[in-house]
């Protein structure tokens, strides 16, 4: 086992050390979405959160979507937004949303589950119920 | 006997016809007069902002940019520590005075902020006592109004925010006994018949309940009649309204000025305009000159005849005075002040009447235009001045430029751009011609053109959907290409350069433009579904399902582009673009929102591959010149469009957070030498430099493999292989084959090391 792990390693520095000049075809990788929020996104979090939770819904969505000015690449934010809408009952933006933030959620394994399982429960809503078990499938996967 | 009781018989019912004709003729008055007046303390305009600058700590901006905007929205230099509505400026710092004001989620209070700046960004952003503030909004510039059919304007204002010494300087110059008359009064009425007598005419003597119903019923005859009715519908105002209230209404009523094709009534929209800020902060000396305007606002006009202004004002100051009303101290010092007239009276017309468009259509889907004219609503939109002032700037320059050089024809060279925010379809600026604040032909919304190879994104977008026919490297035949159809003679693209190039990578077709390998490919795939694709992506109008189509011979206008574009922009999301994000009622209350709204219409993988073949086309294809304007880092999707007989020139194409559209062409149509990439590129690129753009730089998503390919071939490579290229493929889609650089031993060790890799990864998660 030692010993095949040593060839490995062997093999794979053999490759690497005359590597030729490979031409970056494409942009550059996209960096990792910020995690962590700036002050003024987190505020606008905040106060969308606290809105949320006194039922000024409208009022938490404008929020988000100003944090969305701001930080258009954060998945969480377009997520935070998915469950507005689910709370406001347009199940299909909800979606709409939540595969939004999917989109911009590569590498993060739990907000990406998090968004299947939202999508599920607004195909739940809107009475697809094999839609919804598809999402809740592509929710398990994301581990 | 009988002779005389007829007589009187005769005479009473004379007389009795007398009083009743003249009862039912005030009483025909009273009902005109209290229509007006309730009608009249209603009519607004709507009034359209701009989008409100949020401030915060990493934002980029210019401290110059900053200042511009404040000045725009008629924020004044001042020193530290002064009054609401101005700034000072430091040299990497900035106070802002902030005024009060009504956002759609509530008012915001006057406050004192602090910005500073760091090389073109936003640093901090402090209280007046030093503490860090997340967030700042700025006050939103005002954009234009919908004004009601005979152009008036007004800023509805409550008594209760008129200063007191507003309205003695108007009681003690015109009116010095409203309080206690009836609407009319006695002394000024015999002034008035005493010019009737020597003949010069009735001038003179109106009560301000006088004015106001002049003001109503707009023929400037002077006949006793209509003097009479005055007379009448005056005491009829008294009799139904309070003091107050008809004071209230003459402040909003009464006619100030005039500016442009829009007429300035009231205080509240003479404040503003003359001076800037709110009529709540006026001071004596300013109010008394728009105390004075009310006799002649032309006469005594502060722009164009400053001394007749001010001795006009002066002599408002100095009945204030002799009234009582004003103190020797305060009539002193108002009278050394300056009429300190706002230089620029920016309020006016909309300087942007081109976006003001868009947003009045957007707003008739949903209101009356009556309602729109008179309610007085509040429309907060997306524009952003700054980007919509480059975008100005930067067509009207390149069109000069172009003119002059007659690079591609005649002068009269007309262009417009559509430019929204990638990510959330907001439209930031739209210019419908070189001339910006001309209100005409809105060549943004309503020249439609075909749109040539600006349509071929479709057309690949169709191919790469199906990853098990289609890829990035899958050759397409360039060669001659004939297309017969029943009923119609045969159709033979050509291309750009005139020559076939054989099978091209599908990459290389769509990035070099060629007609026919987009031609062939359109066919094979069926034009019925390209043009699935092309509603797919948004567009309304049903193109003519001819091959023709596919090389773009349909006509769209820049604003449609944009939301084809923008669908691909944002990743395959059809988000519709947006103007305006909320509507309040004049008092704040908000009546809609209008929320981002979007709905998932491809494959984020599909996207991901013709979003980054359309970098191809900035990389190495036709719009390699926007190298000229912007670094290789910033990553630019584009595509060039040019027509037939080179009628028209379109670039298309989005960064990290602005989507553009640039159309050049003339308005007759006529055959010309322009191309996408001579003439609307330039537009284009100049534009987005100005603009600082993000970097573009997709997000990949799961279902996406990179693969190493040999270029020549097609085929796989791997690092045996010089130039080898990094592509995208659809999980599975990518060649098997390998390339005949690949050495055995370069292969063996590729999958030696992926599979320790893997393994690795098991052994220590993910």
């Amino acid at each position: 086992m030692k010993h095949a792990l040593a060839l490995l390693a062997l093999l794979a520095g053999c490759a690497t050390a005359p590597q030729p000049a490979i031409e970056p075809a494409g942009a550059p990788a996209p960096a990792p979405a910020a995690r962590v929020e700036s002050i003024a996104v987190a505020s606008l979090l905040d106060s969308a959160r606290s809105d949320t939770e006194a039922g000024q819904l409208a009022s938490a969505a404008a929020s988000l979507e100003r944090a969305i000015r701001i930080e258009p690449r954060n998945p969480r934010l377009w997520h935070e937004l998915a469950r507005v809408r689910l709370k406001q009952g347009d199940y299909a933006q909800a979606e709409s949303v939540a595969a939004r933030s999917n989109s911009w959620a590569a590498g993060d394994n739990a907000l990406r589950a998090e968004n299947w399982r939202l999508i599920a429960r607004a195909r739940e809503a809107r009475g697809d119920a094999a839609g919804a078990r598809a999402a809740l499938d592509a929710a398990e996967r994301q581990r | 006997m009988a002779r005389r009781a007829k007589f009187w018989g005769h005479l009473r019912l004379g007389l009795l016809a007398l009083v009743l004709l003249a009862a039912g003729f005030t009483l025909y008055l009273d009902f005109r007069v209290r229509s007006e007046f309730e009608g009249r303390r209603f009519a607004l305009p709507a009034r359209i902002f701009a989008r409100p600058l949020e401030l915060h700590a990493g934002l980029r901006i210019a401290l110059a940019d900053v200042i511009d905007e404040l000045q725009r929205t008629g924020y004044r230099e001042q020193a530290r520590d002064g009054e609401p509505g101005g700034f000072a400026r430091g040299a990497d710092e900035i106070e802002i005075a902030q005024r009060p004001f009504v956002f759609w989620d509530g008012p915001q209070p006057a406050k004192r902020i602090r910005v500073a700046f760091d090389g073109g960004r936003v640093a901090a952003v402090r209280d007046a006592q030093g503490g860090e503030l997340p967030l700042a909004r700025l006050e939103p510039l005002p954009i234009g109004g919908i004004y009601p059919g005979n152009n008036q304007d007004r800023v509805l204002v409550r008594l209760a925010e008129v200063p007191k010494h507003l309205v003695h300087a108007l009681i003690a110059t015109e009116d010095r006994s409203f309080y206690s008359h009836h609407g009319f009064d006695l002394r000024g009425i015999a002034r008035a018949a005493g010019s009737l007598v020597t003949g010069s005419g009735l001038q003179g003597g109106s009560t301000l309940t006088q004015q106001l119903v002049k003001n109503f019923f707009l023929t400037p005859e002077r006949t006793l009649r209509r003097k009479l009715t005055e007379l009448v519908m005056a005491m009829l105002l008294e009799l139904h309204y309070g003091k107050d209230e008809i004071l209230e209404t003459y402040l909003n009523e009464i006619y100030l000025g005039q500016d442009r094709d829009r007429a300035v009534h009231g205080v509240g929209l003479a404040a503003l305009h003359y001076f800037g800020k709110p009529v709540q902060h006026l001071t004596l000396a300013e109010s008394a000159l728009l105390v004075g305007l009310a006799k002649g606002p032309a006469v005594y006009d502060p722009y164009r005849h400053a001394q007749r202004a001010l001795e006009r004002r002066n002599l408002v100051l100095r009945e204030t005075k002799d009234r009582g009303y004003a103190t020797l101290e305060q009539y002193a010092a108002a009278r050394a002040a300056v009429l300190g007239v706002n230089p620029k009276a920016s309020m006016g017309t909309s300087p942007h009447p081109a976006f003001l468009e868009l947003v009045h259509r957007q707003l008739r889907r949903e209101y009356d235009e009556a309602d729109l004219r008179s309610e007085g609503l509040r429309i907060f939109t997306t524009l952003d001045p700054r980007v919509q002032s480059t975008a100005e700037r930067v067509l009207a320059k390149k069109l000069a430029q172009f003119d002059k050089e007659k690079r591609f024809g005649a002068a009269g060279l007309e262009g417009a751009i559509v430019i929204t925010d990638s990510q959330t379809g907001e439209v930031q600026a739209l210019v419908g011609g070189r001339d910006p604040g001309f209100r005409g032909f809105n060549r943004a919304l309503d020249a439609t053109r075909p749109v040539g190879s600006l349509l071929k994104p479709a057309i690949y977008l169709t191919a790469l959907a199906d990853p098990s026919r289609y890829t990035l490297v899958t050759p397409i035949d360039d060669g001659p290409f004939v297309w017969k159809s029943l009923g119609a003679p045969d159709w033979e693209p050509a291309n750009y350069d005139q020559k076939f190039h054989g099978a091209v990578p599908l990459r290389t077709a769509l990035a070099q433009s060629y007609n026919v390998a987009a031609a062939r490919l359109g066919t094979d795939l069926g034009i019925e579904r390209v043009l699935a694709t092309v509603k797919r992506l948004g567009i309304e109008r049903e193109p003519p399902p001819y091959a023709a189509t596919l090389l773009g011979a349909v006509e769209l206008s820049p604003f449609e582009v944009a939301q084809m574009y923008q669908t691909i922009a944002s990743g395959g999301f059809r988000t519709p673009p947006r103007a305006i994000r909320e509507v309040t009622t004049q008092d704040g209350r908000p009546l809609r929102r209008y929320a981002i709204a979007m709905e998932q219409a491809f494959a984020p993988e599909t996207m991901y591959l013709l979003a980054f073949a359309m970098q191809g086309v900035v990389r190495e294809g036709t719009a390699q010149g926007l190298n000229a304007w912007l670094p290789p880092e910033s990553a630019v999707a584009g595509k060039t469009g040019t027509t037939d007989e080179q009628r028209d020139a379109w670039f298309g194409g989005f960064t990290g957070d602005r989507l553009a559209i640039v159309w050049i062409g003339y308005d007759d149509n006529r055959a010309a030498r322009l191309s996408g990439a001579a003439a609307a590129l330039p537009v284009w690129g100049e534009l987005m430099a100005s603009l600082q753009p993000e970097p573009l730089a997709l997000s990949r998503p799961d279902g996406i493999e990179e693969v190493l390919i040999d270029p020549q071939s097609g085929l796989r490579a791997d690092g045996g292989c010089p130039g080898a290229l990094e592509l995208p493929f659809a999980r599975g889609s990518a060649p098997v084959e390998r390339a005949q650089c690949t050495s055995a031993l370069g292969i063996a060790v590729e999958e030696v090391k992926q599979r320790a890799k893997s393994w690795l990864e098991r052994l220590f998660g993910n």
